[in-house]
């Protein structure tokens, strides 16, 4: 061997492993709304149908509630939360305006098929202080889907209709292909909602938004299967790190 | 609901293309697909004064001149004699019953009735039966026909409790159950109100005489009926969402109107039922409260102007709501219209600035440990709660998928299992997964613990230090030591004899309660990348996976980088993955010998041995052309 020869091992790889896209999805939104001002809360996956419809001013004869889309558990006492709304709920019930929350984490509904899966994930956020309006939900909506998408990107508003918000908004992002995708639902706080958590109406007012964590990163990672996200196939998986 | 393009625009004086009255609907919040020149709308729930063509072109009217061409019968009617009681008047605050005789049926339709089917392609049923129809989709309000000749009796309303069969129109028989609002003839259901009529009085080819009933019946009396008996009504999914209580009589004088151009009407009588005033909605006038909501500066006339081209009544001070639109309520609502009109894209955004939270240490411990699990090439997996098998104490769903998904899974565990054993049969062998959840049970109530379940089998790693190290009991208590030094975890070997599997490899499982984890957890640092930086996924192939294995004896230490350069960056469609497995250096006699596997899968196919020779000779032969480097045997 040469004299100048130096003898260093080849590289040892160590094997990190990924985070799940979803939850490092969620984790990026959750990281990116906190640093626009909100404080994350959680709240429980079983929740009664007091805090995920009635609260939310989704009646017992809203076709919402009577679609067949919800899991009961123990005998309709209570249910598999359909949405992170009631989170929301809950913390407007403990804490007075100003406040700023997002919560996030699974969410279930009655379905399953190649797009549509019994368990999702769900970030949602709400604002709500003196003289918040649609012009202002606006403004942050533009901040989130140009953070998560890039600043060029082409966006739009839909009217659309909530219970629990109102005005109530869709907003689509427009594809490389010219399609326009769907991206999020948004809203004014309805002020029914914000009287059911005993705040003044008249004096308060909120902004509210949420997302399918699983549509965006479909969207952001190509994925084109939702189920590919839920098989822990360590093929799939190692793309992610 | 489908709306034929032809059908709107004969009303609106501009006579606007397809992609202007497109490009408006979506600005009103009207979602649809084009087909041709019809539009396949799909409402939102709140919207059901919008299910027909005369609720379409009141929002539209907001942007064009509309003229409704829609005659009604405007003489007076006789009086009705008709054996009729309500005994639900709750759900049923108004109804109408208007008796038609006519002297022949005709055999073919004019003007909008056959456009109706004609442009649509809708199947045509009997006469009465489609003016009904027809009329539902120009006006939005259901009717029913019932052949006269057959309601020999009282007709009572009421709201029964009993189980019953029914056989509907369409020849299918349902067993009505718990609470019905329905019509009755001779204590037999003729008519499931608001969704489906009977077959036993229904109307055929031969009907000249009808009574058409038109009714306002409580959207919550209605709602989830048709799901529940599994009928396709479009009744039932406009009185679901609401009709216009005030809309009976206009809607019967245009039924008259409609069967008159088609037939001579011998004998004709209507009677009224109402119980129940609905007065119009009124809500102060308040143009500051809709500039507010909306972030904008228009005027009082702007904001009126725009509210009387939606046909809200304004006086004194007040806004009349049209009886059509009940889910117009508050200040909210109005200003939802406002911004519909001016277009939610027009409305210019105002900079938001939410006062800063302090940074929260949000599941400060769970992120260090999934970090740290990353590190040591653990992957997070996320399973679904659904399971079979149930523990005595996990939760029932009430209402499962399957049965095979009737329970809340008490433990993260047996999902991991399933994870390994997936993998496994996908030629793995070194599999490491963590989940981190939410896990429910029931024992005197709801409990929640969140947990973090691990599981790890094979080899430690596959790189050439950890390639023949096989996890174990030792690997895995080792593993926390180096942040938990002065913690005992309960790391389990779990058996493999209940499981399908040849694979020998120990499986170490790991669950404890993060509720109860301990907080003097050493310092680990996050890394989080931001949501800029996410890889374009490649789709993975589901065709088994073999690998290659060379050992190399390298005499020249200086060709060992021209080796590896040469190998770790050698190309083909077929070469899944390359690592170097084993790597020893002997100083003493001046050899080195390093192992390189090679993994093969196609994207297409299953590899043939003879596919995966080729490329293999082909790195060899390459390899060997560097000096001083051998492989051993060959």
């Amino acid at each position: 061997m040469p004299e100048h020869t130096h003898i260093s091992p080849p590289e040892l790889i160590k094997d990190r492993g990924s985070l799940h896209p979803i939850n490092h999805m969620k984790d990026s939104i959750m990281t990116l709304l906190t640093s626009f001002g909100f404080e994350i809360i959680d709240g429980p996956e079983i929740e009664t149908e007091e805090f995920n419809f009635d609260m939310l001013n989704i009646k017992k004869s809203h076709p919402a509630r009577q679609m067949h889309d919800t899991f009961y558990v123990e005998n309709k006492l209570n249910l598999l939360r359909t949405h992170t709304s009631p989170v929301q709920i809950r913390g407007m019930l403990e804490k007075k305006p100003p406040l700023a929350f997002i919560s996030g984490g699974k969410v279930y509904r009655k379905d399953d098929d190649a797009t549509h899966l019994p368990m999702f994930h769900q970030v949602e956020g709400i604002y709500v202080d003196e003289n918040v309006s649609f012009a202002q939900l606006k403004d942050l909506i533009y901040k989130i889907i140009y953070s998560l998408f890039g600043d060029g990107v082409e966006l739009r508003f839909r009217p659309s209709y909530f219970p629990f918000t109102e005005p109530s908004a869709e907003v689509d992002i427009l594809s490389k292909e010219g399609k326009w995708l769907e991206i999020l639902g948004c809203g004014l706080v309805n002020p029914v909602v914000l009287e059911n958590c005993n705040i003044n109406s008249n004096k308060y007012s909120g902004l509210a938004f949420g997302l399918g964590i699983e549509r965006i990163a479909m969207l952001k990672h190509g994925v084109t299967d939702i189920r590919e996200f839920y098989k822990s196939n360590l093929d799939f998986l190692t793309q992610f790190k | 609901m489908k709306i034929a393009y032809r059908h709107l625009v004969k009303h609106i004086k501009e006579s606007p293309s397809i992609e202007h009255i497109s490009n408006k609907l979506f600005q009103l919040g009207h979602e649809h697909e084009i087909d041709g020149d019809i539009f396949d709308m799909e409402f939102t729930p709140n919207r059901g004064d919008c299910l027909s063509i005369n609720g379409l072109l009141r929002d539209l009217a907001v942007f064009y001149k509309v003229e409704l061409k829609q005659e009604i019968f405007s003489e007076k009617l006789n009086d009705l004699q008709l054996d009729f009681e309500n005994l639900s008047e709750n759900i049923c605050p108004k109804i109408s019953f208007l008796k038609l005789e006519i002297d022949q049926v005709p055999g073919r339709y004019k003007n909008s009735l056959e456009n109706y089917f004609s442009d649509l392609g809708l199947k045509k049923n009997n006469f009465f039966t489609d003016v009904s129809n027809y009329l539902s989709y120009e006006s939005g309000q259901p009717t029913h026909c019932y052949d006269a000749n057959k309601i020999n009796n009282k007709l009572v309303f009421h709201e029964i409790e009993k189980n019953e069969e029914f056989e509907t129109l369409l020849d299918k028989k349902i067993i009505l159950k718990n609470k019905n609002p329905v019509f009755s003839l001779n204590n037999e259901v003729i008519n499931l109100a608001g969704v489906v009529g009977g077959k036993s009085t229904s109307c055929s080819a031969d009907t000249k005489t009808v009574i058409i009933e038109c009714a306002f019946f409580k959207p919550e009396a209605i709602i989830g009926k048709s799901v529940k008996y599994d009928i396709q009504s479009e009744a039932s999914h406009k009185f679901e969402r609401g009709v216009d209580p005030d809309c009976q009589d206009r809607v019967l004088r245009r039924f008259i109107k409609l069967v008159s151009e088609h037939a001579n009407i011998k004998d004709m009588s209507i009677i009224s039922y109402k119980y129940k005033d609905y007065p119009a909605h009124q809500i102060p006038v308040n143009v500051k409260k809709i500039n507010q909501i909306i972030g904008i500066n228009i005027t009082e006339n702007e904001y009126l102007n725009y509210l009387s081209k939606l046909k809200f009544d304004i006086r004194e001070g007040f806004i009349k709501v049209p009886s059509f639109r009940s889910d117009v309520k508050t200040q909210n609502d109005l200003a939802e219209e406002i911004a519909r009109i001016i277009g939610y894209n027009n409305i210019p955004t105002s900079e938001i600035n939410i006062p800063k939270n302090k940074k929260t240490n949000h599941k400060d411990i769970e992120n260090k440990l999934r970090f740290f699990l990353l590190d040591h090439g653990f992957y997070e997996v996320i399973n679904s709660p659904f399971v079979s098998l149930s523990a005595k104490e996990a939760i029932k769903v009430d209402n499962p998928l399957d049965s095979n998904r009737g329970y809340l899974r008490t433990n993260i565990t047996n999902s991991l299992v399933e994870n390994l054993l997936y993998n496994e049969r996908r030629q793995k062998d070194s599999i490491k997964f963590f989940e981190i959840s939410d896990v429910y049970s029931f024992s005197s109530g709801i409990n929640k613990k969140r947990k973090l379940s691990i599981i790890a089998s094979g080899r430690v790693g596959l790189n050439y230090e950890d390639f023949s190290k096989k996890i174990n009991l030792k690997y895995a208590s080792n593993l926390f030591q180096q942040i938990l030094p002065n913690e005992d975890f309960d790391f389990q070997i779990l058996s493999r004899d209940s499981m399908d599997t040849k694979i020998k490899n120990e499986i170490i499982s790991l669950e404890v309660n993060l509720d109860k984890f301990p907080n003097d957890i050493l310092a680990y640092e996050e890394l989080s990348s931001s949501p800029e930086y996410f890889n374009k996924y490649i789709p993975i192939s589901d065709r088994p996976s073999s690998f290659k294995d060379i050992s190399y004896l390298v005499k020249d230490y200086s060709k060992m980088k021209e080796l590896q350069d040469l190998l770790l960056g050698y190309q083909s469609d077929i070469i899944k993955d390359i690592y170097i497995f084993d790597y020893f250096n002997n100083s003493k006699i001046e050899e080195t010998k390093v192992g390189f596997r090679f993994i093969f899968q196609s994207k297409k196919t299953t590899l043939t041995a003879e596919e995966i020779d080729m490329i293999y000779n082909d790195i060899v032969n390459n390899s060997l052309g560097i000096k001083g480097v051998t492989i051993p045997g060959i």
